[in-house]
Parts: C-alpha cells; structure tokens; sequence
C-alpha cells in the first residue's frame, strides 16, 4: 500500500484502515459504527445519500465503505462505480435490505467486494468486514 | 388470491427484523381479517406498495412505546421523531428485501415510506383482502398489516 | 487432471530408463574395447617377453661356441653371424617390450640397463670381420694377430655373459611374471566389466518391461476412467459443462445438454449465444455479468453462490414439433482452480420445470378449489329468500370467527381457547350448507374445520398457525360474496321472468338493513349454541352514517356476543331471579344534536364492580391500593382499559370485558366515546357517542 502505511507496520504499530459508512438511516448508521469491532478501523465519516458519500470520500480517502443501495441522491449502485473510479482498489461492502439477485450481481459487477444482507446480526457483520480487510 | 407462503414472506420478513436487530424474538399474534375497510394504525407506520403478480400494500405499524424499548435494545438514546420514522422504515424495508428475495421479479416493491401519527389513514386497495396480523414483542404488539389483491 | 500427471511421469521414466541403457552399454562396450587392445598388446609382450628369456643362454652359448671354434682354429665365421643376429633380434626385442604399448613392468628398465652394459663388451666381438687365422708352417694355423685381440673379446665377452645371464634371465623372467599377472588382471577385469554390463541390461530390461507394464495398466485404468466418465456423462440427468476464460463451452459436455438446450455440438460455443435465444436481455446481462465476477477473486465461493441469479431460470425453448415451451432450469457454478486463480467454471444446469410446475399446480388447484358448476347449481335449486338468509347467518358466523380471531392472544392457552369457539360456529355452517346441498360452501366449511381440529393436535400454538386459517377464512368470506351475487343476479333473471310480481324491496340492499339482518341471525346462532333464550330489537339503525358502518357493525358484532354468552342468563336462572325467561337485548341508534348516540343494552346478569376491579389488579392494571379507592363509575371504566381483555387469564370473570378495549379503541379512532352502566342482576347497558360527520351535517342544514 502506501508508504505510510508500510514504515507504520514496520514501526510494529498495527496497520489501520479508514471506514466510511453510507446509508441513508441514521439508526443503521450509528448501529455499524457501534458493531464493529475492528481496533485497526477508524470511522472517518458517514453519509446519508450517494451525493454526499462522494464528497467525503475526496475528502477523507477512506480503504473501506459501507454501502447503502437504496438511497436518495444517487443510490448506491452508482456510487459504487463512482468511488471505484476514483479508487480502484477501495473495498466496498454492500448492507442492503434488498435481496433480489440481481441487485447484488450489479453492485459486485460495479466493484463491490461484498454483499451483507439486512437485517444483521453484529457477528455478521464483523464476519463481512473482516473478510474485507483480508483482501487489504 | 394470497398464499400462505407469501403471507409467511411478509410475517417472518418482520419477525426476522426483532430476532436479528434486537436479539429477542418477536411472535406473532392471532391473525384477522380487515372486514371494515380500515385496519388500526400506531403511532409511526413503514408502507410499501407493491405492484405486479399482486397489488395492494403492507405496512408495519408500531406504538411508539414499542419503538422506544427497540431502540433501547439496539443501544440508540435518541428517541426522537426522526429515530422512530427511521426505524419502522427500516422494518417495512427488511420486509420489502425479504418479499424481493422470495418473490423475485413477480412482485415490484416500492421503497418504503413512513406515515406517522395514529389517526394517520392508510387507504388500502379497493377489493384487496387484508389481513392483520399482530407482532408481539415482549409486552408490546404492533401489527403488520398486509393488503394485497 | 491426475491421469495425465501420470502419464506424463511414466513417459519420463521411460525415456529415462532407455537413456541409462544406452550410457551404460556404451560405457561397458568402450571399457571393454579398452581393456581388449591393452590385453592384446600385453599377450605379444607375454610372448615376447617369454621368448627374450632364452636370449641370454643363447648368448652365452654362441659366445662359448665362437671361443670354442676360436680355440680349435675352426670356422668361426658361421658362429659369429649367429651371434650377431641373435644380439640384433634381443636388443629389437627388448626396445620393442620396453617401449611398447603394454605398461612393462619395472624389471624391464633393469634389464634394459643390464643389456647396455653388454654393449661395450658385445661391440668389439661384433665389429670384427678380419681374418682370425694366418696359416704357418710350424704350427699350422695359429691366430692372428688380429684373431688374438678378436679371441681375447670373445672370451671376455663370453666371461661377461656367462656372468650376467642368469641375472638377464632372471630380470626377463620377472617381467614375464609381472606381464603374465597384469594380463590376468585385465582378464579379471574384463570379466567383471562384462558381468557389470549383463547385469545392468537385465536390470534396466527389467525395468523398462515393469514400466511398460505399468503403463499398459495405467493406460487400461485410464482408458476405464474415460469410459466410466463418458458413461456418466452420458446417462446424467444434469447438463454439465465447462467454461473457459472466455466463456466458452469446453470440449467436454453430458449428453443432457443436447435434451435441455435443444442443439448438438457446444464445443467453444460462448455461454452468452447459449442463453441469447432463451432468456430477455435484462436477464442475459445480469447473467453474464455474474459469469465475468466468476472469474474475479473479488467474490468468494458462498457470495457467489448465495447471488447465483440463475437459480431458476424460465428459458423458452423448441419443444420438437415446431413450437416453443417454457421451461426453467437451474444452473449452479463451481469455480475449478488452477495454479494461477481460475481455470474452469464447472456449470451444472438441470431441468426443474416439473418441480416449478407441480408448485404452481398445486397453488392453482387450490385457487380453483371452487367448482364453478357445483355452485351454479347449489344456488339454482336453493329457494332465493332462503339462501338470503342463510348467506346472511353464514356472513354472521364468520364475522363472528374473525372476532374471535380478533382476541389478541400471545400464548398457548389462549390459541387453544380460540378453537372450540370457532369450531363450533363452522360446524354449525357447515350443518346449514349441507342441509341446503350448497357443496361448494360445505367443501370451503369442512377443510376450514379440519384445520382447526389439525390445530388442536398441536402441541404449543402460535399465531403462524393460524395464518392458514385466515387465508381460508377469507377464501370463504370470498366465496359467501361471489354466490351471494350469483343469487341475486338470480332473482333478477326469475324477477324479469316473472314480471307481474313487480319490484318488492324497493331498489337495491339497504347496507344498514344489511346490518340488522346480519345480527338477527347472529343473535339466532348464538341462542341455539348457548341455549339461551332472548330477543334482538333493533332501532332507528338506517339513521347511521356510512362512515361509521363498518366500525359499528363489527362493534355490534363483539357487544352482541358478549351479551349473548355472558350477560343473559339461561331461562332457569332468570326464573329464579324473577325475570321472563326470555331475555332482551336492544339495539338503539338515533341522531342527537351534536351527532349519534348508540345504546346498546341486555337484561341480563349485569357487571360487578368488584370482579372488574379484582380482574384488574390480577391483571397488573392497577394496584389493590387504587382498586380499593376506586369508585363504581371508575372500576366500570376498567372494561375499556387496553390490556383489560389481552392478558392471560382464562376464567375471564365470566367474560364481561371480552373484546371490549378493542371495542373502545375502535370508537376512539372514530372521534367517539363509550360509556357502561350496569345494575348487578339487572341489565348492563353500554352508550356510545359519535361525533357528527359531513353527511350528518349536511342532512341536518336541508
């Protein structure tokens, strides 16, 4: 990755990823910040729609997102092809209520890395995320 | 005419929601029909319209109460009018994903909206069958309300 | 994949096997041809050697013979050519030996060196060509002068090899020795080299004959694989393929792919022309999108699997006879690995359209339980007056079922309460149904009654089990609708058949005469099956808003019950109590000056403040301290209290409150308030306020 983070982990402190949480609840929201249980993840914000989602995303250049599908201002399949262009290699885990396939098959074809399904359960949850942070 | 299985669709989409969100399983009360044309509402109330193989709606409504201890159980402390709306949306929109994944592309799903207010009316679809069917959740009941013809 | 591992191990130790096999004869061959020239030239110095050895006698004794002659004055002239060619062919000989190809051994230098010292005293005897002899007189011949010198070489010549012979000899004999021993050696040698090189052809034939058989039985088990996978292949009912990185059919299918897809070669053909006929574009897209993140490592295998969109695909497909059937498939994906990420997609299809059918058959069959004929004709032959009120009792039970259903319940025993009322009021429709042969709500009744008597086998009940009951519930009431206007659709053809009778109701149904007729007949049910005797009077009810109608009715509905199973007494009791026999229960509905008032009012048995305040505080509404300061007026109010009638207590208090905080609630939403008044033994007597609606108001003003 970059060079800041290769001499902190050759300092021996542990390598942290910034997160940005997209989903237009406020309660889903605060509930993901709360659940996950990461030491090395740094909230580094959270937006209510895609729009704003972007903007922080320039803004805080974050390694990890959640990603809301159904959402005013730009939803979240096309945020998803948005961040991606901006960072090829950010990894986005989609949380949505939606279950049909073929809304999953979209956001992973746009560069979504994973898919969790609403509602969750905090394990399921940090099982996603971790599984994100793997391929980091 | 609606399936017993579509009705279970809809049913544990909302039970499904208490046990995964709030650890603590909700169960469902003795099912009715709507004979009079017009269902009780609560305080706050998530609708999604479908269209498609079935019309009509189904909606999730919830006494405020309830709604508070939920959020109490997912460690919210903002128990404002804005948290609860938030909430029974996110119940009508499990409700919804659940329907999509089960029904597939028979059914289209509208995004959930929220109504608050207990004299709010819901206007069901004329010549829709509804069904009641009470969700309790620890010493509380809200009621998922399905009316789809 | 193992197969071919194998085979290509084997075809590598073959080749090995012949590589060594040619290395070693080549080397045994060379060593040998070696080994044979130097053993060649060792057998020529043998002889050579074995013949120098009588070079030194043979020297001694020509020199004896040369002095011999010399002495005797004879000849000499034959014995020194002798001499001479002997010296010559030893010293070739030994040069020869010394310098030949065969290693000599060491003696031969000490002989070489012993021979050189011959050469000065050899020289002088070999040079001489004069004439030995000169004739005289005196004596005869004599020596020379010349003969004198050549008589004093000879016979030092002669001393010096009779000296030096044996030694010669010995030295040569030695190198015949040591020539003899190095020629057994390479004997020995040659023999163990060509040991060596038998023993390793029969080892490498061995092995190369092992190898061949082996490969014989591998190419047999391989040959029985190919034919075990081809039979599988074969005689499956999946359709299985590979894809490769381009999406494209492999060389390999089973031959169920031919039935599913209607075509014969697959082989390189791109999965996306497979399913372009088939499936819309919409689904073709998604489809080929999850084919290409197949191939990705963004996904792991359950993610992938749980977003398949293929799970069941509805394909159109030529059905053989020129036409087109839908069918549905299944498709499943495998990820096949390779060293370097995926190699393969292993892509499973089968045919479920029998398993999607059958579903839809039976959901179907049971949307079409009704036989529209077998209705038709129940409803022809039911007299029209009597199949109006019988519809009208029937509606009457089921509004009664729903209210029942109504009852919030959370646990086993209240469920279980529920069932034997509403088994009791389907059994009586069901009664009626037959009786009037109307088969199709008979049929409706009994598969209803049989799911309640399903129920009551259950061990622990809960709301899902009666989500089948409602669906059927309201099949039913669906049903009661649809005959009801077969039935008047009916009456309308006989009317206009018969058209002296002209029109006797009026135009179409009162709604609110539609209530009144519903209740009558409640009432009747609910006497028959609790063996009470009482009366319905009800007034002034076509006054009532159409607002407020289906709030009402139902409210009606519940107070009705109550007072029909609770309030009124059983004739003997109210006999002893001094009242008729047959109770009154009255309805009165009436328009006041600020809306509508409702009273509803039994003869019967009355509410006791205390039980309501008991059942209260049992209940955890309220605590014993306020039961006590609670006035009559206050404990009445509990009836309405949410909660009153929801917790879990069977007895009930003989069911005063039943249903009535649902009651209240509904009048609540309409604007309207409810109040109850009671005389213990006498009446209780429940009054209803109701706001004024538009249609009230707007009647009032003209």
């Amino acid at each position: 990755m970059t060079t800041a983070n290769g001499t902190a982990s050759a300092a021996g402190t542990k390598r942290s990823f910034k997160l940005l949480i997209v989903d237009d609840s406020n309660i889903m929201r605060r509930r993901i910040e709360r659940s996950q249980q990461f030491d090395e993840l740094e909230v580094v914000g959270s937006a209510s729609n895609g729009l704003e989602a972007l903007e922080l995303f320039k803004k805080t250049d974050p390694d990890l997102v959640t990603m809301d599908i159904t959402m005013p201002h730009m939803d979240g399949i096309e945020c998803i092809q948005r961040l991606v262009e901006l960072k090829p290699e950010v990894r986005i885990l989609v949380i949505s209520a939606l279950a049909d396939k073929a809304t999953a098959v979209d956001a992973m074809e746009k560069g979504a890395n994973g898919f969790l399904h609403k509602p969750f359960t905090d394990r399921q949850l940090n099982e996603a995320i971790a599984e994100l942070i793997r391929g980091l | 005419m609606l399936q017993e299985h579509e009705l279970k669709t809809f049913v544990e989409g909302t039970t499904n929601y208490f046990e995964v969100a709030a650890q603590q399983p909700a169960t469902v009360g003795s099912p009715y029909l709507v004979t009079d044309g017009t269902p009780a509402v609560h305080d706050y109330t998530g609708i999604i319209t479908i269209t498609g193989k079935r019309e009509g709606i189904v909606y999730f409504t919830a006494p405020r109460a309830m709604l508070t201890v939920l959020l109490m159980k997912m460690q919210e402390s903002d128990f404002s009018h804005e948290n609860m709306r938030d909430l029974v949306g996110e119940v009508a929109n499990t409700i919804s994903g659940n329907a999509r994944r089960d029904f597939g592309s028979e059914f289209i799903i509208s995004v959930p909206s929220v109504v608050s207010g207990e004299k709010s009316e819901i206007p069901l679809a004329p010549g829709a069958r509804s069904f009641v069917i009470p969700i309790n959740w620890r010493s509380h009941s809200a009621k998922l309300v399905v009316s789809l013809k | 994949m193992s197969v071919s591992g194998a085979d290509r191990t084997r075809k590598l130790l073959t080749v090995g096997v012949g590589t060594v096999l040619i290395v070693v004869m080549g080397a045994v061959l060379i060593a040998g041809f070696r080994l044979a020239t130097q053993m060649n030239a060792n057998v020529a110095a043998l002889q050579t050697a074995s013949m120098l050895q009588t070079y030194p006698a043979a020297l001694a004794q020509h020199l004896t013979s040369l002095r011999d002659r010399l002495e005797a004055r004879a000849y000499a002239g034959q014995a020194l050519a002798d001499l001479r060619t002997t010296v010559e062919s030893f010293d070739r000989d030994l040069k020869r030996l010394a310098s030949g190809p065969a290693e000599g051994p060491m003696q031969i230098d000490q002989a070489m060196m012993l021979w050189r010292q011959y050469a000065p005293v050899l020289e002088p005897v070999l040079a001489f060509n004069g004439q030995p002899y000169i004739d005289t007189d005196e004596a005869g011949s004599v020596l020379s002068k010349e003969g004198l010198e050549h008589y004093a070489d000879v016979k030092r010549a002669h001393l010096f090899a009779r000296e030096n012979a044996d030694r010669l000899q010995g030295m040569l004999a030695a190198v015949a020795t040591g020539l003899q021993q190095q020629a057994s050696a390479q004997a020995n040698r040659l023999r163990l080299l060509l040991s060596a090189g038998v023993i390793a052809a029969l080892v490498l034939a061995v092995a190369a004959a092992y190898f061949q058989i082996t490969r014989a039985s591998h190419e047999r088990a391989a040959r029985e694989a190919q034919e075990q996978t081809r039979d599988i292949l074969r005689t499956v009912k999946e359709g299985f393929f590979l894809l490769d990185a381009q999406y494209r059919i492999g060389s390999v299918w089973s031959d169920a792919l031919t039935r599913l897809f209607g075509r014969q070669n697959f082989a390189g053909l791109p999965f996306e022309e497979l399913l372009k006929d088939l499936v819309p574009a919409s689904t073709l897209a998604t489809a080929m999108k999850y084919i290409k993140l197949l191939w990705g490592d963004r996904a792991h295998e359950n993610l992938m699997k749980s977003i398949n969109p293929l799970g069941q695909l509805e394909v159109q497909v030529d059905n053989g006879r020129g036409g087109r059937e839908t069918r549905y498939l299944q498709f499943d994906f495998h990820r096949v690995m390779g060293p370097k990420g995926v190699k393969h997609v292993l892509v499973s299809v089968s045919d479920i359209t029998s398993n999607v059918l059958l579903a839809r058959e039976l959901q179907e069959s049971q949307e079409n339980a009704s036989n529209q004929l077998d209705m038709v004709l129940g409803v022809l032959h039911v007299d029209p007056v009597q199949l109006s009120t019988f519809l009208d009792a029937t509606e009457a039970g089921l509004q009664l079922i729903n209210a029942i259903l109504k009852e919030p319940a959370r646990t086993d025993a209240e469920f279980r309460k529920k069932l034997d009322g509403l088994f009791r009021e389907l059994h009586s429709i069901k009664g009626e149904a037959s009786a009037l042969n109307l088969m199709s709500i008979a049929t409706r009744v009994h598969a209803l009654e049989d799911a309640v008597s399903e129920l009551k086998k259950r061990a622990e009940l809960s709301g899902n089990d009666f989500l089948p009951l409602v669906l059927k519930l309201d099949e039913l009431m669906a049903h009661i609708k649809t005959v009801r206007e077969l039935g008047t659709r009916l009456a309308t053809l006989r009317e206009s058949a018969l058209p002296a009778r002209g029109a006797s109701q009026g135009g179409g149904v009162d709604p609110n005469e539609e209530i009144s007729r519903t209740l009558h007949s409640l009432a009747d049910r609910l006497a028959a099956e609790h063996h009470k005797r009482f009366k319905l009077a009800i007034n002034g009810l076509s006054e009532m808003p159409a607002a407020y109608r289906a709030t009402i009715k139902d409210v009606l509905i519940q107070m009705l019950r109550n007072a029909a199973v609770h309030g009124i007494e059983p004739a003997e009791v109210r006999r002893a109590s001094a009242k008729d026999d047959i109770g009154n229960v009255r309805v009165d509905f009436r328009r006041v000056s600020d809306g509508y008032e409702l009273v509803f009012e039994d003869d019967g048995v009355g509410l006791s403040p205390e039980q309501l305040k008991a059942a209260a505080v049992r209940r955890g509404l309220i605590t014993s301290d306020e039961a006590a300061e609670m006035d009559t007026r206050a404990a009445m109010a509990l009836i309405f209290r949410p909660g009153f009638s929801t917790k879990d207590d069977v007895s009930m208090d003989a069911g005063r409150g039943v249903g009535m905080d649902v009651v209240a609630r509904s009048i609540y939403a309409l604007g309207g308030r409810i109040g109850v008044s009671t005389q213990p033994g006498r009446y209780t007597r429940f009054k209803i306020a109701l706001p004024a609606t538009e249609e009230h108001a707007s009647t009032a003003v003209a």
